[in-house]
C-alpha cells in the first residue's frame, strides 16, 4: 500500500493507545522527564558523585559563536598573548558641574580609592595556582601611569602622574595639564574637554566583567551625584547580557506561558483541559534543555532561547487538537469518538508540520556557527518531542477528564454552531471575500511582495552587543556618555608584522662584506693587526651554518665572543661584534625610522575615518620620549633619524614604573607591532568601514618593506562571526526551503500543491525581512535565526489549510463547498492559534534586552502574517488555479 | 641550582668570621650584609650579562661592564668605617644600538644619590630624578636603586627570626611615601652575610617582587654573588645578572667617574 495508508494506520494506532491507556501515557511522559531532568541536574548539584555525567555549564561569551579553532580566534588569542593585551572594562567618571570637571581634589581622591579597589578584584573561581581577575599592573588610571616630563635642566622624570591625590585645586588641574601632554593618555584616560577621566581595567578572563561592574557600582554607590560613574566596554556588555539573559529567560518564558494559558482558557472555557497544552509545552522545553545539558552542550546565548522557540510550536499542535475537539465535541458528546474524529483529520497535517519545522531548524546545523548548530538541532528535537506528546498526551488527558467536567466545553449544538460566533462569521466572510475578490487579493499580494523585495535590498546587516540592551539601560547610557567624552570605548587592534625573509646566503654575504669593508678601512689607516681580526670575523660570517637569521646571528656572535675572550685584543673583536650586531638590528623592522614614519601615516590615514577616535602606537611613544629628552619643545615631537636613537629612546621609555608597557605595542624582536584603535562605535558596519579605510590606505601607501596587516580584537571578531552567520543563514534557509518544498510535494503528491503550500511561508519571510529593511532595523543575530522559525510556523498553517481542503474536497468534490467547510473548524483552529501565540509572545516586548523584544515582536508578526496570508491568499489562489489543482484529486475520488 | 648555592655556602663556612659568640644585633647583621653586597674591596670591576626574560619566555640580553669605587679605604665594620660614598660607572656594550650608553651613580650617605644616563646616539647626558630611583633600570626588573644598593639608613630593620642558616630581617621604610613597598624581608646567610633572598611586599602582605642570589663564589677572598635574579611577580618577568668576571681592588682612578667620561669611555678600565 502507499504511504498515506501507512500514516492512517499509524494515526489509528496512536489514537487507540492514547485513548485506551491514558494513565500509562501520562506516567511514561512524567517518567521520561524525571529521568532526563535527573541526568541533567544530578551532576550539576553533586559534580563529584556523578562525575561521569555532564553538569550544566553556562557560556555567555559571544566569542564562542566561532569555533575555538577558527583561524581568526586563534590569531586573536595568540596576538593578545603576544602583546600582553587583555579585554578591557572601561570605567568613566564624568563631572559636569565642577568647573574643573573631575580634576578637583575630592573627585580625584575618590578615583584613586576606586583604582586601588579595582586593582584588588580577583575571581574566586580561579583554580589553585591560577590567577583570574583584574590585571592590576596593567590598569590605566591616574594613579598607575607615569608622567614623562622635564624636571630641571637636563632632567627627564618618569614619575607617577598622581602618586597621591592632590590637596589643592591647582595641583588637581596640573594633573590634567600634564596628562594632556601625553598623547597616549589624552582622549584615552583624560577627556579632551577635561571634564572626565577613564580607568581601563584589563581582565584575565572576560567572564569576570559582570562582577567588576557590580563591585564598582557598589563601591561608588555613595559617591555624590556630580561624579557620575559609567561602566562600559564590550566585555561588560557581553557578560552582563549573559547574566541578564538568564533572568530574562526565567521571567519571559513563564510570562508568555501565562498569556497563552489565559487566552486558551478564554477560547476553550475549560480550565482543566487547557492545562494539557501547557504541560506539553513545559515537558517538551524542559526535556529538550535537559537533553542539551546531559549531552554536554553549554547553555549559550543561543541555546537559552530554545524554550522560547519550542513553546509556541508545542502549543501550536495542541491548540489544533483542542480547537477541533471544541468544535466537534457537541456533535458526538463522547470523548473517545471526538478524539478519534479529531485525530483522524489532524494526524497527517500535524505530522507534516512537525517534520517541516524540524527540517527548518535542522537546517541550522548547516551554518558554520557552533552555537547556532546546537540551537537548530535541539529546537528540532524539541519540536519532535512536542509533536509526540501532543498526539499522545493531549488525547490521553482529554480521556481522563470526566464527561461531566466537559459540560461547558464545545459549542452548544451541532456542527455549525462555531460558525455563528463572531470569529466564525468573520472567517466565513473572509473566505468568501478572498474568493470573490481574488484578482484584488492577488494584485495586493504582488504589490506587497514587490515592496518587500525593495525592502530586502535595503537590509542593513549590523550588530553590536552593546545595542542588545534597551536604549535607557545603564550600559547603553555609559556607552553614549563615554564615547562623547573620549576617543572611544570600542577597541580593535591591528597587528603589523614584517614578512620579508631574505635568504640566509644574502644575509651572510652582507654581514661578511660589512666586516670586510671595515677591515679594508682599518688596513688603509695602517692598522694591519686590527684589520686581520676583522678579516677573520668576515671569514666566520661567511661560514656559519644556520636555518634562520636569528640562529645565524646568535651563532656568529657566540663565535666572535669566544674569540674575544681568547684574544690579546678583545677590544677589536668587540668592535667586530658590534658591526655584526648592527647588521642584526637591521632586522628589527619597527625600530627603523622610515617604518615608524610610515606607521604615522597609517595612523593618520585611519584617523581620517570619522569612526576612529584614536590610534595608539609605537611612534607615539618614540615621539613623546624624544620630545622630553630634547627639552620638551613641540618641534622635537618626531621620529629621530637613526634606529639607534629610536632604540635609546625606547630604552629611556622603559626606565619607568611600567617597563612592560612597551611590549603591548611591539614584540621584543621588533618584528611585530600592534596599533590600538579606539572607536566610538562598535557597530559591525562601522568596523567594516574602518577595515576598508585601512585597505584603501594600504593600496595607496604600500609599506616600505613586506609588512602584513591583520586585525584582531573583540570588535573585529564580531564582524567575522556576523559575516559567517549571514552567509550561513542564507544557505541554511535556502536548503530548508528546498527540503520543505520536497516534503510538501511528497505529502500532496503534487508539485503544484507543494508550491502552493510554500506561498504563505515565502511571502511571510519576504514581508518580515522587507519590513526590517524598510524600517531600518539592523539584521542581527536574533533576526537571522528567526527565518527558521518563520519557516516552521508559516508552513504549519498552510499545511493544515491545504490538507483539510483536500480531505473535504474528496467528499464533496466542489471547491465552493469545500471552502465553506474549511473556513469552519480548520480556519478557526488556525485563527485561534494566531491569536493565542501572537498575543502570547507580546509580553517579550517589555523585556529590557533587545534580542528578546526582537524575538517577541517577530514571532507575533510571523504568526499574524502567516495566518492572514494563509486565510486570504490561499483561497484566492486556489480559486484561480482550481482546475489544475483539483484535476487529479477529482479523478482519484 | 639550590645544590650549587648550598655547596658555595658550605665553602663559605670556612671564611666565616670566627669568635662571635654572641648573636649579632640586627644592626650588625644589616651592616655586614651591606658590606658583603656592595662594599667589598676598595673598588671592583665586573663584566655582566643581563638577561631579561618575560612571562612568555622571550629573552633580551644586555652586556655591560660595572665599575665601582668606594671613598673609604677600608672594609672595617668597626664604627662602620667601610660605609662611605661610592661611585658606579655602568658601561653598556651590547646590543649595538645601546653601545656606549653609560649609567653613572654617585651614592651619597646623607643626601639623595646622583644618577646620570648618557645616551650616545643623542649625545645626551640625562640626569635621573631622585624620585625615579625605583624605576626600571634599562627595562629590566631591577631598579636603579638596586644597582648601587638602597641605603640601609632609609629603612628600619628588625630581626624576625634566626634559622639554622639565615637571619630573617624585615625592613620597613622610614618614609613610606618614598617607595612602592610596605616592607621587605631578607634572608641573610648566617656565615657569609650574603642576602640570599629579598622579598618585597605590598600593604596587606602581598609579595610582588623577589631578588635571589642564585650562585655565589669566592673571588679574591670575597664571597661574591655571581648570578643574581630579580623577579617581578606581577608581570611574570625575570631578570638574571650573570657576573662573567669579577675583579676586586683593580685600582680605578676617581676621575673616570665623572660627566666628562660619560661621553668618552675609559676603555682601558673597561676590560
Amino acid at each position: 500500500m502507499s504511504r498515506p495508508a501507512l500514516i492512517d494506520r499509524l494515526a489509528d494506532r496512536t489514537t487507540t493507545l492514547a485513548t485506551g491507556r491514558p494513565g500509562a501515557i501520562t506516567l511514561l511522559m512524567v517518567a521520561s522527564l524525571v529521568l532526563l531532568a535527573a541526568v541533567a541536574a544530578l551532576p550539576s548539584i553533586w559534580p563529584q558523585t556523578f562525575s561521569a555525567l555532564h553538569p550544566a555549564t553556562i557560556d555567555t561569551d559571544p566569542e564562542n559563536m566561532l569555533a575555538h579553532d577558527e583561524p581568526v580566534r586563534v590569531f586573536h588569542d595568540e596576538a593578545k598573548d603576544e602583546f600582553n593585551l587583555y579585554d578591557l572594562v572601561v570605567i568613566g567618571i564624568v563631572n559636569e558641574s565642577h568647573p574643573d570637571g573631575v580634576f578637583n581634589p575630592d573627585s580625584l581622591a575618590r578615583i584613586d580609592a576606586l583604582t586601588e579597589f579595582v586593582q584588588g578584584l580577583s575571581d574566586p573561581k580561579a583554580e589553585p595556582g591560577e590567577y583570574r581577575g583584574v590585571v592590576a599592573v596593567d590598569v590605566i588610571a591616574p594613579g598607575t601611569v607615569d608622567d614623562i616630563r622635564q624636571d630641571g635642566p637636563g632632567q627627564v622624570a618618569f614619575s607617577w602622574l598622581m602618586e597621591t591625590p592632590p590637596v589643592t585645586a591647582e595641583a588637581a588641574r596640573e594633573i590634567r595639564e600634564r596628562a594632556m601632554r601625553i598623547p597616549m593618555l589624552r582622549d584615552t584616560m583624560v577627556a579632551g574637554d577635561g571634564s572626565a577621566l577613564a580607568i581601563y581595567v584589563p581582565l584575565t578572563h572576560k567572564d569576570f566583567s559582570w562582577n567588576v561592574r557590580e563591585a564598582v557600582q557598589e563601591f561608588t554607590a555613595d559617591w555624590p551625584a556630580d561624579d557620575q560613574v559609567h561602566i562600559t566596554g564590550l566585555p561588560v556588555a557581553e557578560d552582563t547580557f549573559g547574566v541578564e539573559m538568564f533572568y530574562q529567560m526565567a521571567v519571559s518564558a513563564p510570562l508568555a506561558m501565562l498569556v497563552i494559558f489565559i487566552l486558551m482558557w478564554w477560547f476553550f472555557r475549560n480550565l482543566v483541559l487547557v492545562i494539557s497544552p501547557m504541560i506539553v509545552a513545559m515537558v517538551s522545553s524542559l526535556s529538550t534543555m535537559a537533553l542539551l545539558i546531559a549531552t554536554g552542550n553549554t547553555i549559550h546565548i543561543m541555546s537559552s532561547m530554545i524554550p522560547i522557540f519550542v513553546m509556541p510550536i508545542a502549543v501550536l499542535d495542541s491548540v489544533h487538537i483542542l480547537s477541533e475537539a471544541f468544535d466537534t465535541y457537541r456533535k458526538f458528546n463522547d470523548r473517545r469518538k471526538t478524539i478519534e474524529h479529531v485525530m483522524k483529520s489532524l494526524f497527517r497535517p500535524m505530522l507534516f508540520t512537525s517534520l517541516t519545522t524540524t527540517a527548518g531548524f535542522l537546517s541550522l546545523a548547516l551554518t558554520p556557527i557552533p552555537p547556532v548548530q546546537v540551537f537548530g538541532v535541539f529546537v528540532a528535537v524539541g519540536v519532535l518531542l512536542a509533536w509526540l506528546w501532543s498526539i499522545l498526551f493531549v488525547p490521553a488527558f482529554f480521556m481522563m477528564i470526566p464527561e461531566k467536567r466537559l459540560a461547558a466545553f464545545g459549542h452548544d449544538e451541532g456542527d455549525d454552531a462555531g460558525s455563528r460566533t463572531l470569529l466564525g462569521r468573520t472567517l466565513h466572510a473572509t473566505g468568501r471575500g478572498a474568493m470573490r475578490g481574488r484578482v484584488a487579493v492577488l494584485f495586493g499580494a504582488v504589490a506587497l511582495v514587490s515592496i518587500a523585495a525593495f525592502g530586502i535590498t535595503q537590509i542593513r546587516i549590523n550588530d553590536n552587543p552593546i545595542k542588545w540592551f534597551d536604549a535607557d539601560h545603564p550600559i547603553r547610557v555609559a556607552d553614549r556618555v563615554l564615547n562623547a567624552h573620549f576617543a572611544g570605548t570600542y577597541t580593535a587592534y591591528l597587528e603589523l608584522h614584517d614578512t620579508s625573509t631574505g635568504s640566509l646566503e644574502t644575509l651572510s654575504a652582507e654581514v661578511a662584506s660589512a666586516l670586510g669593508d671595515e677591515a679594508e678601512a682599518l688596513a688603509d689607516r695602517g692598522l694591519a693587526e686590527r684589520a686581520a681580526i676583522f678579516e677573520q670575523a668576515a671569514e666566520r660570517a661567511g661560514s656559519v651554518d644556520a636555518d634562520d637569521a636569528a640562529t645565524y646571528f646568535s651563532e656568529l656572535q657566540d663565535a666572535i665572543q669566544s674569540s674575544a675572550d681568547a684574544s690579546d685584543d678583545p677590544f677589536t673583536w668587540d668592535d667586530a661584534w658590534l658591526v655584526v650586531d648592527a647588521q642584526r638590528s637591521r632586522l628589527e623592522t619597527f625600530k627603523q625610522p622610515e617604518i615608524l614614519e610610515w606607521m604615522i601615516e597609517l595612523q593618520n590615514g585611519l584617523l581620517e575615518d570619522p569612526r576612529v577616535g584614536k590610534v595608539n602606537g609605537l611612534p607615539d611613544i618614540v615621539r613623546v620620549v624624544h620630545r622630553e629628552l630634547l627639552g620638551g619643545g613641540e618641534d622635537e615631537f618626531r621620529i629621530p633619524d637613526r634606529a639607534a636613537t629610536v632604540a635609546q629612546t625606547l630604552m629611556t621609555y622603559q626606565n619607568s614604573h611600567r617597563p612592560q608597557d612597551l611590549w603591548r605595542f611591539v614584540t621584543p624582536d621588533y618584528r611585530k607591532t600592534s596599533l590600538w584603535i579606539q572607536m566610538t562605535s562598535g557597530d559591525n558596519q562601522d568596523m567594516e568601514q574602518v577595515i576598508s579605510t585601512l585597505d584603501a590606505f594600504l593600496a595607496e601607501n604600500p609599506p616600505p618593506v613586506g609588512i602584513e596587516a591583520d586585525w584582531f580584537g573583540l570588535t573585529y571578531i564580531n564582524v567575522v562571526w556576523q559575516e559567517k552567520m549571514v552567509n550561513g543563514m542564507l544557505w541554511s534557509f535556502m536548503g530548508s526551503f528546498l527540503v520543505v518544498l520536497t516534503m510538501m510535494t511528497l505529502l500532496f503528491r503534487s508539485f503544484l500543491w507543494g508550491l502552493l503550500a510554500m506561498v504563505p511561508l515565502t511571502i511571510t519571510v519576504a514581508l518580515i525581512y522587507g519590513v526590517i529593511g524598510l524600517i531600518g532595523k539592523d539584521y542581527d543575530m536574533p533576526v537571522a535565526v528567526l527565518s527558521s522559525l518563520s519557516l516552521g510556523l508559516a508552513v504549519d498553517f498552510a499545511i493544515h489549510f491545504l490538507t483539510r481542503a483536500r480531505q473535504v474536497y474528496r467528499h464533496n468534490r466542489s471547491w465552493t463547498e469545500t471552502a465553506r467547510e474549511v473556513f469552519g473548524e480548520p480556519a478557526r483552529a488556525i485563527s485561534r492559534n494566531v491569536i493565542i501565540l501572537g498575543a502570547g509572545f507580546l509580553p517579550l516586548l517589555a523585556a529590557p534586552l533587545v534580542p528578546y523584544q526582537t524575538v517577541g515582536i517577530f514571532i507575533a508578526s510571523i504568526i499574524f502574517a502567516a495566518g492572514i496570508i494563509t486565510l486570504v491568499l490561499l483561497p484566492a489562489l486556489i480559486t484561480t488555479l482550481e482546475k489544475p489543482l483539483f484535476r487529479r484529486l477529482a479523478k482519484e475520488a | 641550582m639550590t645544590l650549587r648555592i648550598l655547596f658555595a655556602l658550605t665553602l663559605l663556612l670556612s671564611l666565616a668570621i670566627a669568635g662571635a659568640q654572641q648573636p649579632p644585633s640586627v644592626d650588625e647583621i644589616v651592616h655586614n650584609a651591606n658590606l658583603v653586597a656592595y662594599y667589598q674591596g676598595k673598588d671592583g670591576r665586573a663584566q655582566v650579562q643581563m638577561t631579561i626574560t618575560d612571562r612568555q619566555g622571550r629573552a633580551r640580553e644586555r652586556r655591560m661592564t660595572i665599575l665601582r669605587r668606594d671613598a673609604a679605604d677600608t672594609d672595617s665594620l668597626e664604627d662602620n668605617a667601610y660605609w662611605s660614598e661610592q661611585k658606579y660607572y655602568v658601561y653598556f656594550q651590547r646590543p649595538s644600538d645601546l653601545n656606549r650608553t653609560v649609567f653613572m651613580v654617585w651614592k651619597q650617605l646623607d643626601a639623595d644619590d646622583d644618577r646620570w644616563l648618557y645616551l650616545p646616539s643623542l649625545d645626551l647626558v640625562r640626569r635621573i630624578a631622585a624620585t625615579d630611583k625605583r624605576n626600571s633600570f634599562v627595562g629590566s626588573d631591577f631598579f636603579y636603586e638596586d644597582v648601587s644598593g638602597r641605603s640601609i639608613d632609609l629603612d628600619r630593620h628588625e630581626l624576625l627570626e634566626t634559622t639554622d642558616s639565615y637571619y630573617v630581617v624585615r625592613s620597613t621604610p622610614k618614609d613610606p611615601s618614598d617607595v612602592e613597598f610596605a616592607y621587605y624581608e631578607s634572608y641573610i646567610h648566617i656565615d657569609s652575610f650574603i642576602p640570599v633572598r629579598i622579598s618585597f611586599y605590598k600593604e596587606g602582605g602581598e609579595k610582588y617582587r623577589e631578588a635571589t642570589a642564585l650562585e655565589v663564589e669566592t673571588i679574591d677572598g670575597y664571597p661574591t654573588v655571581t648570578r643574581s635574579q630579580m623577579e617581578s611577580l606581577e608581570t611574570g618577568s625575570t631578570t638574571v645578572m650573570d657576573y662573567l668576571s669579577v675583579e676586586y681592588d683593580v685600582g680605578l682612578p676617581d676621575d673616570i667617574f665623572s660627566e666628562r667620561y660619560l661621553r668618552s669611555a675609559p676603555r682601558e678600565h673597561l676590560r
